[in-house]
C-alpha cells in the first residue's frame, strides 16, 4: 500500500511539473528560446490564485481568473522581452529571460512582502481512504484531475481546431506555415498565452498544496522544469509529459528510501546525466 | 559618489546640530538577509535590533553617546558576508558586529572581525563552529546540538512518548538540531523508527507523509523553519496524521501558525522567546515590538533585539571602549533581557534555559520551560 500511495504522491509533484514544463518546451519548440522567466509567471499564477480566493472566497473562479490574467502576463513577455530580441542569437534571449526571473523575486517580494502568503481558510483541506486506507487528499486529487483535464483539452485543440492545427504547422515548420498563410505572430501570442495560463494553474495548485506562496517559490521550478524539457527531448510535449512523470516518480521514491543519500534535486539530475549518456538527445527527442 | 559625499556631509550637519560639542554615534555592524530566501527572517531581525537601539538612545545612549547601526543585506550568504565583514570593520569603523543572519554567513563573518580583534555576536545563527572563531565572538541563542538535546527531554520525559520519526532539514540547523536529539534521545527511552531528509527549498512533503502514516509514530521530531514546517504540518493534518509535532526555534513566528493554519493547533517548539513570561524586558519587548512593526514578535526578532542588548551593556560597563575591554565586557555579562537571563560560559556560549512553546487558539503560548543545566551545557571549547 505504501509503494502505491508514493506512486500516487509521484503522479501528483509530475502533473505539477508537467503544467509547469509544457509552457516552456511550447516555447522552445516554436522560437528556440530557453524561457526562464516562465517559473516567474508559476509564481504569479500562485500570489493570484491566493489572492482572489481570500478576495472572494472562490478558488474556481480564482483559477480562472489567474490563468487568464498570467496568460496574458506572458504574451507581454513575449512583446517586451522576446520579440525585441529574435534576431539576435538565442543566448541573447536567454540572458534576459534570466534577468528578467531574478527581478521578478525581488518585485514579487516588494509588492507583497517577504513573508508569504497563505490561504486565510485554505480549501479542500480533506482527504478520501479508498480501498483499504488509501489516503487521497482532496487538493491532491483536483491536481490530478485538473492536469489531465487541461492537457486532454490541449490535446484535442492543437489536432482537432484549425487554430490548433496552424499551430502545429508553426511549430513544425514556421516559414512554410507562413508562406500557406498563417499568421505566424499570432501563433506565437497564442503559444504563450496557452503555457503561462498551464503555468499558473500550477502555481494554484501548489499554492493549495502547501497554503504558501513566497517570492522565492519559482527558484525550484526554473530549473527543474528545464531539466524535464532537456530529459523529454527538446521541444517534444510527448517527452516532456513522460519527463515529467519520471521525475515526479523517481523523486517520491527516492525521497523516502535514498534521501539521506541524495536529496530531491540531486536525484532529479542523476536521472538526467543518466538518460543523457544514454539518449544524449532525450527520451523522445529527434536525433 | 557626490551624492554620497552630500549625504555624508547633510548627516555629520545635522548630526552636529542636534548633539553639539564632540559626540560621536557609536558604531555597530549588523549583516542580515533582507533579500533572497531566508528576507522574512532578515526583515524580523532587523526589526528586533532596531527596537533595541531605539529603545537604548532613548534611554540617553551610552554615556550620551548614540548608538548607530549600520546595516548590510547578506542574503544569508558567505558570499555576501564575508565582503560586508571586512567593510564593515575597514570602511564603517564599527566597535562591533552583532549578526542576524543564519549559521553559513555569520561563520563565515565570525573569523574577520575575530581576526580583527573586534566583538562579533551571532544573535540566532546555531552552527557550533561559530563561536569557535575565537575569543572575540559570541552567542546569545542556543548551538543546535543544545537544543536538539532539549528536544529530546521533552518528547521522552516531559510527553512521554517513545517512538519517533525524524525529519530534518538537510543543512546545519536541520542536521545540528537532529543530531543533538538523536545523541541522547536513548536516555529518555525514545527510539527512532523513521528518518528522513528534505532540502530547504521542498515544500511538499507528499511521500514522506505517506511514509509516516505507515510508520505510525507517537511523535514526529521535525526540524526547519515556518517556511518549511507550515507546510509540512498542514499537509500531514490534510492526510489525517494527528500524531503530535515537535519542532525548535526555526517554527518560532506567527507565520508558521498562519501557513499551517487549523493544523497548526497543538503543535510543541523548543526556542527562547516565552510568549508568556513575566520578566518585564520579555513584556515590555514583546509589546514594543507589536506596535513599532505592526505584527506579532518571534524569536528572530527576540534574538536579535537581546544580541544588541547584550552590547549596549558591554559598551556601558567598558565606557565605550572596543577591542579587548569590550570582549572582556562581554563575557562578564550577566543581563536579562528579552529572551532570558543571559551569562556566557568561556567559549562565548550562551547559557540559559529552553522554553517550550504550544500553539494555542492560533497563537504559541507557554508549554514548560526546561532548566536542566547539564543536559544544556554548551560546548566549552
Amino acid at each position: 500500500m505504501l509503494y502505491l500511495e508514493l506512486l500516487f504522491q509521484g503522479i501528483v509533484q509530475g502533473s505539477i511539473y508537467a503544467l509547469i514544463a509544457l509552457g516552456l518546451t511550447l516555447v522552445y519548440g516554436l522560437l528556440r528560446i530557453l524561457h526562464v522567466a516562465h517559473a516567474a509567471l508559476f509564481t504569479l499564477g500562485g500570489y493570484l490564485g491566493v489572492i482572489i480566493t481570500n478576495a472572494t472566497g472562490s478558488l474556481a473562479l480564482a483559477t480562472v481568473i489567474s490563468m487568464v490574467v498570467v496568460g496574458f502576463v506572458g504574451m507581454a513577455v513575449y512583446k517586451l522581452a522576446y520579440e525585441p530580441l529574435l534576431s539576435k542569437p538565442p543566448f541573447i534571449a536567454l540572458i534576459a529571460s534570466i534577468a528578467l526571473f531574478i527581478a521578478s523575486e525581488e518585485i514579487f517580494r516588494i509588492i507583497f512582502g517577504p513573508y508569504g502568503l497563505s490561504y486565510t481558510t485554505p480549501p479542500l483541506q480533506g482527504y478520501f481512504v479508498l480501498f483499504d486506507g488509501f489516503f487521497l487528499k482532496h487538493g491532491e486529487a483536483l491536481v490530478i484531475v485538473l492536469s489531465v483535464v487541461m492537457l486532454a483539452a490541449l490535446g484535442w485543440f492543437s489536432t482537432k481546431t484549425r487554430l490548433g492545427v496552424s499551430w502545429r504547422a508553426t511549430v513544425t515548420d514556421p516559414d512554410m506555415a507562413s508562406a500557406f498563410g498563417i499568421n505566424t505572430q499570432n501563433v506565437r501570442y497564442m503559444n504563450f498565452f496557452i503555457g503561462s495560463a498551464l503555468a499558473a494553474a500550477a502555481g494554484v495548485l501548489v499554492a493549495l498544496l502547501n497554503n504558501l506562496v513566497e517570492p522565492s517559490m519559482g527558484s525550484v521550478a526554473s530549473y527543474k522544469a528545464l531539466a524535464i524539457i532537456v530529459l523529454g527531448g527538446l521541444g517534444s510535449i510527448r517527452g516532456t509529459l513522460i519527463a515529467a512523470m519520471a521525475i515526479g516518480i523517481i523523486e517520491s521514491f527516492g525521497t523516502i528510501y535514498i534521501g539521506h543519500l541524495l536529496d530531491r534535486d540531486a536525484l532529479a539530475f542523476a536521472f538526467l546525466i543518466v538518460v543523457l549518456m544514454l539518449r544524449p538527445q532525450g527520451l523522445l527527442g529527434a536525433k | 559618489m557626490t551624492l554620497r559625499t552630500t549625504l555624508l556631509a547633510a548627516t555629520i550637519g545635522l548630526g552636529s546640530m542636534v548633539s553639539p560639542g564632540f559626540a560621536e554615534n557609536i558604531k555597530i555592524g549588523f549583516n542580515v538577509p533582507l533579500t533572497g530566501f531566508a528576507a522574512a527572517d532578515g526583515k524580523s531581525a532587523l526589526g528586533g535590533a532596531e527596537l533595541a537601539v531605539e529603545q537604548i538612545n532613548g534611554a540617553g545612549g551610552i554615556n550620551g553617546d548614540m548608538l548607530e547601526l549600520i546595516v548590510y543585506d547578506d542574503q544569508a550568504s558567505p558570499k555576501e558576508s564575508v565582503p560586508i565583514a571586512q567593510k564593515l570593520i575597514e570602511r564603517d569603523d564599527v566597535v562591533a558586529g552583532v549578526s542576524g543572519s543564519y549559521s553559513g554567513a555569520t561563520r563565515a563573518a565570525a573569523g574577520i572581525f575575530q581576526e580583527a580583534g573586534i566583538p562579533y555576536i551571532s544573535a540566532f545563527a546555531i552552527h557550533p563552529d561559530i563561536t569557535r572563531a575565537g575569543d572575540y565572538v559570541f552567542r546569545t541563542s542556543f548551538v543546535g546540538e543544545v537544543q536538539g538535546r532539549a528536544g529530546a527531554k521533552l518528547v521522552g520525559e516531559s510527553l512521554g512518548l517513545k517512538k519517533a520519526v525524524i525529519v530534518t532539514l538537510q543543512n546545519d540547523f536541520g542536521k545540528s538540531l537532529a543530531s543533538g536529539f538523536k545523541e541522547v534521545a536513548g536516555d529518555y527511552g525514545i527510539q527512532v523508527i523513521g528518518e528522513y531528509e528534505y532540502s530547504i527549498k521542498d515544500r511538499q512533503f507528499g511521500p514522506i507523509v505517506s511514509k509516516i502514516r505507515a510508520d505510525n509514530p507517537d511523535v514526529i521530531y521535525a526540524t526547519g523553519y515556518f517556511f518549511t514546517a507550515g507546510p509540512l504540518v498542514n499537509q500531514l493534518r490534510a492526510a489525517g496524521i494527528t500524531t503530535t509535532v515537535i519542532g525548535q526555534e526555526g517554527y518560532d513566528s506567527q507565520n508558521y501558525i498562519n501557513i499551517a493554519g487549523a493544523a497548526a493547533e497543538g503543535t510543541i517548539i523548543t526556542t527562547s522567546l516565552d510568549r508568556d513570561s513575566s520578566a518585564t524586558e520579555t513584556q515590555d519587548f514583546i509589546a514594543a515590538f507589536e506596535k513599532r512593526s505592526g505584527h506579532k514578535s518571534d524569536m528572530v526578532a527576540a534574538s536579535a533585539h537581546t544580541a544588541i542588548k547584550v552590547l549596549a551593556a558591554a559598551l556601558q560597563s567598558s565606557g565605550a571602549m572596543g577591542g579587548e575591554a569590550l570582549r572582556d565586557a562581554i563575557s562578564a555579562t550577566d543581563l536579562t533581557a528579552s529572551t532570558g537571563r543571559i551569562t556566557f560560559n568561556q567559549l562565548g556560549e550562551v547559557q540559559k534555559s529552553v522554553q517550550v512553546q504550544i500553539v494555542k487558539d492560533g497563537e504559541w503560548r507557554h508549554h514548560s520551560v526546561i532548566d536542566d543545566t547539564a543536559l544544556l551545557a554548551p560546548p566549552t571549547e
